[in-house]
């Protein structure tokens, strides 16, 4: 990346960890070129959920700074965040399983003022890209299939229109046909102009469509690679070696 | 006879739907059970009769008085005690609850004393309907409480502010990375409870008198039929706050009088052992 480009997502020196006990993501340092897709993946328990969940602001750092092109946002509330251009796809209970996909999508903007870019066209693009979830606007998004919500949420979070787009996990409980499906969906959202931190366990699907790859290992990055150069063979030994 | 305890039974319902769909609503967005719920009725009684009796102020206008007020309070007690133990779970809030009623409740009796106070209303005769007695006070409680009901749902439903309230207490950290404050909606939530619970305070002190335990009466009714309803679910709050009332008004053809509070207990022993998500509580969708 050349030192002109401003990172579409910056990631200074962050740590995190729940309640009293230790940090769980223990400084890690990236950053995103803008309209790429970085795949985040290591073995369970190596912090990855947490990572996003700090970079949505869901979990306040101990230490650290995020930026989203060149603006600090460490110090925003989630909501705040959302509003700077930082949007989140959690891993599960991604809808409001309660409320219909036309309030879903309502929300998704209605507490957006002041964000630049969002209104009919922008709507009108993110559903073009989702068409099967406008078909059924009054039906409960709780009662829609495991791939159909993920793509409910997709559409939620770029109805936003952000810079930077975190997905956690997106593959999680999908069947095979849906894990291919929701990456072309992945994919399709980079060229539409967005920023991307996918967080996946599937490192053969987030492989096929990352630019660049992070691997966390125990809540550091142990490596930081782009995608063609990975092999998953050769990732084995780093899921397992020690940190450091 | 039964045409009469029907419709007495009906309107004691409509009295318990306000601050059951306040309880409901706290418990969905703030996630613990407001035992506070019967004091904050009290405190609106009280407030409402510090404008009415002291300040010469029509009762309508001392009621809205009073909305505003345990609006306010509920506000502060939300900034002093509920936002700091935020995160300590719904055990912990349901003490503090406990220790707010007794605050809310001993302003009253320490500004007031114990002793009974009536609002300055005039009494009017009851109407006659096909033989059955209807009284001034129940039609004023019908249709204060059916306006209130249909105005939230109205909220709730057709408005961007109850979308919100719906999706914080459908899932509050998904709604945090939607762009909604869930503080905001939090005090929102505490201004809406404080405003139905005063006026079913209002409403309470005109049918009794106003009296420190004035609330108490209606605690465990409002609990049952807010749990009768699905905790959660405000539509249920108010079909359950309806069984409540007729069942207790009709359990007179069978019990003493002074056992009818009797009924509630048995309602959420009941739902306790075969329903536990109450009426409404299954439309919710887990999954």
């Amino acid at each position: 990346m050349s030192a002109a480009v401003i990172p579409a997502l910056s990631v200074r020196g962050l740590r995190a960890g729940y309640g009293s006990g230790g940090d769980i993501v223990c400084g890690i340092d990236a950053d995103v070129a803008p309209e790429s897709i970085l795949a985040v993946i290591g073995p369970n328990g190596s912090g990855k959920s947490t990572f996003v969940k700090t970079l949505a602001g869901l979990l306040r750092p101990r230490d650290g700074a995020i930026a989203v092109t060149g603006r600090d946002v460490t110090q925003l509330s989630p909501a705040r965040r959302v509003a700077s251009g930082l949007a989140y796809v959690p891993q599960e209970a991604n809808v409001f399983a309660n409320l219909t996909i036309r309030e879903n999508l309502k929300l998704a903007t209605e507490f957006l003022r002041g964000r630049a870019g969002i209104g009919p066209a922008q709507q009108a693009q993110v559903m073009a890209l989702f068409p099967e979830i406008a078909a059924r606007p009054k039906l409960l998004a709780g009662n829609l299939s495991g791939g159909q919500r993920q793509m409910l949420a997709f559409a939620c979070a770029l109805l936003s229109n952000p810079e930077v787009l975190l997905l956690d996990e997106p593959s999680a409980g999908l069947s095979p046909k849906f894990v291919g499906e929701t990456m072309e969906a992945v994919a399709r959202v980079r060229e539409s102009g967005v920023t991307i931190v996918l967080v996946e366990q599937n490192v053969a699907a987030a492989l096929r469509v990352a630019d660049d790859v992070m691997v966390l290992v125990a809540g550091r990055n142990s490596l930081r690679a782009p995608a063609r150069e990975i092999a998953v063979a050769d990732l084995a030994g780093l899921f397992f070696a020690k940190a450091g | 006879m039964i045409a009469q305890l029907v419709l007495n039974g009906f309107v004691t319902g409509l009295l318990l739907a306000l601050p059951a769909v306040a309880l409901t609503l706290m418990f969905g967005i703030l996630k613990f059970p407001n035992f506070a719920v019967g004091a904050m009725l009290t405190f609106g009684a009280y407030a409402a009769f510090v404008a009415n009796s002291l300040f010469g102020m029509p009762l309508a206008v001392a009621a809205v008085v009073a909305a505003a007020a345990m609006a306010a309070v509920a506000m502060l007690a939300d900034v002093l005690v509920f936002a700091r133990l935020r995160d300590r779970g719904s055990i912990t809030l349901l003490v503090a609850s406990m220790g707010v009623a007794l605050v809310l409740e001993n302003i009253c009796r320490f500004s007031f004393g114990n002793a009974t106070r009536n609002f300055v209303f005039e009494v009017a005769r009851p109407t006659r309907w096909h033989g059955v007695r209807i009284n001034q006070e129940q039609l004023i409680t019908a249709v204060a409480v059916i306006v209130c009901v249909i105005l939230l749902q109205l909220l709730l439903h057709a408005s961007p502010l109850g979308r919100a309230m719906r999706a914080v207490a459908d899932n509050p950290s998904l709604a945090a990375v939607r762009g909604i404050e869930r503080q905001t909606i939090v005090r929102i939530t505490w201004c809406i409870a404080g405003c139905l619970t005063a006026l079913a305070g209002v409403l309470a002190g005109l049918d009794r008198a106003v009296d420190p335990l004035l609330g108490w009466n209606y605690q465990i009714p409002i609990f049952a039929a807010a749990i009768l309803g699905g905790l959660g679910s405000p539509t249920g709050a108010v079909v359950g706050a309806i069984v409540i009332g007729l069942a207790e008004e009709l359990s007179s053809l069978v019990v003493p009088i002074n056992y009818r509070q009797i009924v509630s207990f048995a309602v959420i022993l009941v739902l306790l052992l075969v329903r536990t998500q109450g009426l409404f509580g299954r439309r919710a969708v887990r999954k």
